[in-house]
C-alpha cells in the first residue's frame, strides 16, 4: 500500500461546514483522514470490497462486500452504511448491513458485534482493515460473541441446518 | 546493516577529507539541512548545536570519524565566525555545488536505496568530500546525487527524492498510521510505535493511554517528547510535506486565532480581551475616586449651605410669624 501524495487534502476545508465551528479543527482532521483512506482505498481495495461516500458527506460512506466462496452467503452482495463520527479516528465508524443476512454475529437491524467496530477499535484500523474483517467474518462466525443468540446456537449445534438458512436468506434478500 | 558495513571501510581514506574542509570553514550542513533548519526556525546557535548533533551520529556507528570531529569542537568560536562570514556570501556553496553537480549528471540514473539515504542524510557533508573519488562506491554518489539537488535549489530537490525507488516504501514507513500522512513531529511511544505528537496526544485524549497501534498501556509524560533522530530524518527526505504542512498549521493557527478573538469578547469574561474593559472600569472608579469625590464636596457643601439657609429662613420665618 502507498499514500497518495498530497492530492487528497484538497477539500479537507470544505468538510466541515454545517458543524459548529467550535469542533472545526477536529472536523477537518477527521475529514482529512477520511480522504486519505477514500485515496487508499481507491488505488488498493480489498478483494471484493468495494466503499465509497454516498454523496457529498464525506462522513457517510456505503461499502459493499461480495459473499466468498465457500460460504454460505456465496456470490451474494451485502451492503453495509458506514458512519465516521467526527472525532474518527479515535472513534470507530459505525458499520452496519443494509441487506439482511443470517449471521450470528448480525442482528436483524444489521448491527455488527465485532469487537475492533466496539472496545477493540484503534486508531490505525482503517475501513479497508474493518471491511476485511467483515469479510472474513463471513467464513468464521464468532458464535461466543453473537449478536442473535439463536443462530449462534444453530451454527453450533446444526452447522449444516444453520449453512441452508443462511443460504436460504442469502438467496431471497441479497441476490 | 548492510550499507554500515560497506561505509565504514572507506572512512579511514575519506577522513582526512572533511578536516581540511571543515577548518577551512566549508559548509558542515548541506543546504537542504540549511533550509530545512531555516524553516524550523532554528538559529546559527542552533545549528552548531545540530551541528554537535548531526556529528554524533555517525559517530556512534563508526568510531573512526570521532578523531577528525575533535580538532572542530574545540576552536567554536572561530569555526562559528567562519561559518556566519560564509553564510554571508553564498558563494563557497554554489563552489561545492558545482563539483558535484557533474556528478549528479553521471549518477542521475542510479538507484539508490532509501536506507542508505537515511543514513547518509546525517552527515551529507562528509559524504560529499568523500565525492572526490566518486567512483569508490555508489553509496556515496547516490547520497551526493541528493544531497547536490537539495542543495543546488529548493526546486531541483523534487525532481530528486521521487528519483529514489522506495520513497513509496520510505513514506508509507514513515506516515502517521493516525492521520495517515509523513509524520510531523514524530512521537514514540514506549512500545515503539511512532505518530505525530499532534495526533498521539488527541489519542491519549480520546480513546485513553494506550498505543494506537497495538493497545499497550502506555505512560502519559514520555509518549509525547518528540523523536529527533527520526523528525530530522523525515524533514530531510520529505522537506516539502513537511514544508507544506507548516504553511496549513500555521494557517490553521492565524484562522484559529481570528475566530478566537470574537470568541473572547463574547464568551471568555476571564481572558486577555476582557481585561481592557475591567482596567477601564477600573479607571473610572479611579477617576470617580478622584474627580466626583470633590464635586460631590462642593455640592454637599452647597447643599449644606442651602439647607441651612433654608432652615434659617424657615426658622426665621415661623418664630417671626409665631
Amino acid at each position: 500500500m502507498s499514500i497518495s501524495g498530497g492530492s487528497g487534502g484538497a477539500g479537507g476545508g470544505s468538510v466541515g461546514r454545517g458543524m459548529s465551528w467550535c469542533s472545526t479543527t477536529s472536523v477537518s482532521s477527521s475529514g482529512k483522514r477520511i480522504q486519505k483512506e477514500m485515496s487508499e482505498f481507491g488505488a488498493y481495495p480489498p478483494e471484493d470490497c468495494s466503499a465509497g461516500p454516498k454523496g457529498d458527506n464525506l462522513y457517510q460512506w456505503i461499502a459493499a462486500i461480495i459473499g466468498p466462496s465457500g460460504s454460505p452467503y456465496e456470490g451474494a452482495i451485502f451492503f453495509l452504511d458506514i458512519t465516521f463520527p467526527t472525532d474518527y479516528p479515535f472513534k470507530p465508524p459505525k458499520v452496519m448491513f443494509k441487506t439482511r443476512i443470517y449471521h450470528c454475529n448480525v442482528d436483524l437491524d444489521g448491527n455488527i458485534s465485532l469487537d475492533i467496530l466496539k472496545d477493540s477499535w484503534r486508531p490505525t484500523l482503517t475501513i479497508s482493515k474493518v471491511l476485511v474483517a467483515i469479510k472474513s467474518m463471513f467464513t468464521e462466525p464468532d458464535p461466543y460473541n453473537p449478536a442473535v443468540p439463536n443462530v449462534a446456537y444453530l451454527y453450533l449445534e446444526d452447522r449444516a441446518k444453520h449453512d441452508k438458512i443462511a443460504s436460504e436468506w442469502t438467496m431471497r434478500f441479497a441476490t | 546493516m548492510a550499507t554500515e558495513q560497506s561505509e565504514t571501510p572507506q572512512n579511514p581514506k575519506t577522513t582526512p577529507k572533511p578536516v581540511e574542509s571543515k577548518s577551512n570553514g566549508e559548509p558542515i550542513f548541506s543546504p537542504r539541512f540549511r533550509s530545512v533548519a531555516a524553516m524550523a526556525g532554528w538559529d546559527e546557535e542552533a545549528l552548531l548545536l545540530a551541528s554537535l548533533i548531526v556529528e554524533d551520529t555517525p559517530e556512534r556507528e563508526s568510531k573512526q570519524r570521532k578523531r577528525p570531529d575533535l580538532p572542530f569542537k574545540t576552536p567554536p568560536p572561530s569555526s562559528r565566525r567562519k561559518r556566519r562570514a560564509k553564510r554571508a556570501n553564498p558563494s563557497p556553496i554554489p563552489s561545492v555545488v558545482l563539483g558535484l553537480d557533474e556528478e549528479e549528471g553521471t549518477n542521475s540514473g542510479q538507484e539508490a536505496n532509501g536506507v542508505k539515504e537515511i543514513e547518509s542524510k546525517s552527515d551529507p557533508v562528509e559524504e560529499k568530500k568523500r565525492g572526490g573519488g566518486e567512483e569508490t562506491c555508489t553509496i556515496s554518489t547516490d547520497t551526493e546525487a541528493t544531497a547536490v539537488s537539495s542543495s543546488s535549489s529548493s526546486s531541483s530537490s523534487s525532481s530528486s527524492v521521487p528519483a529514489l525507488p522506495c520513497i513509496d516504501r520510505l513514506r508509507e514507513e514513515l506516515s502517521c498510521a493516525i492521520c495517515l500522512e509523513i509524520c510531523y513531529e514524530p512521537s514514540t511511544t514506549p512500545c515503539g510505535h511512532s505518530f505525530c505528537k499532534k495526533c498521539l496526544k488527541s489519542a491519549a485524549d480520546k480513546c485513553g493511554k494506550r498505543c494506537p497501534k497495538c493497545r499497550q498501556l502506555i505512560g502519559n509524560g514520555r509518549s509525547c517528547t518528540v523523536n529527533t533522530v527520526l523528525w530530522n530524518t523525515i524533514q530531510l527526505l520529505f522537506p516539502q510535506e513537511i514544508e507544506a504542512r507548516k504553511a496549513s498549521a500555521r494557517d490553521t493557527k492565524s484562522r484559529e486565532a481570528e475566530r478566537e478573538s470574537p470568541r473572547d469578547h463574547s464568551y471568555n469574561v476571564r481572558s486577555r480581551s476582557i481585561r481592557p474593559v475591567m482596567v477601564s472600569s477600573r479607571d473610572v472608579n479611579m477617576r470617580r475616586r478622584r474627580n466626583l469625590p470633590s464635586q460631590d464636596e462642593d455640592a454637599a457643601y452647597a447643599m449644606r449651605l442651602q439647607r441651612e439657609e433654608f432652615m434659617d429662613v424657615f426658622r426665621g420665618t415661623p418664630r417671626s410669624s409665631k
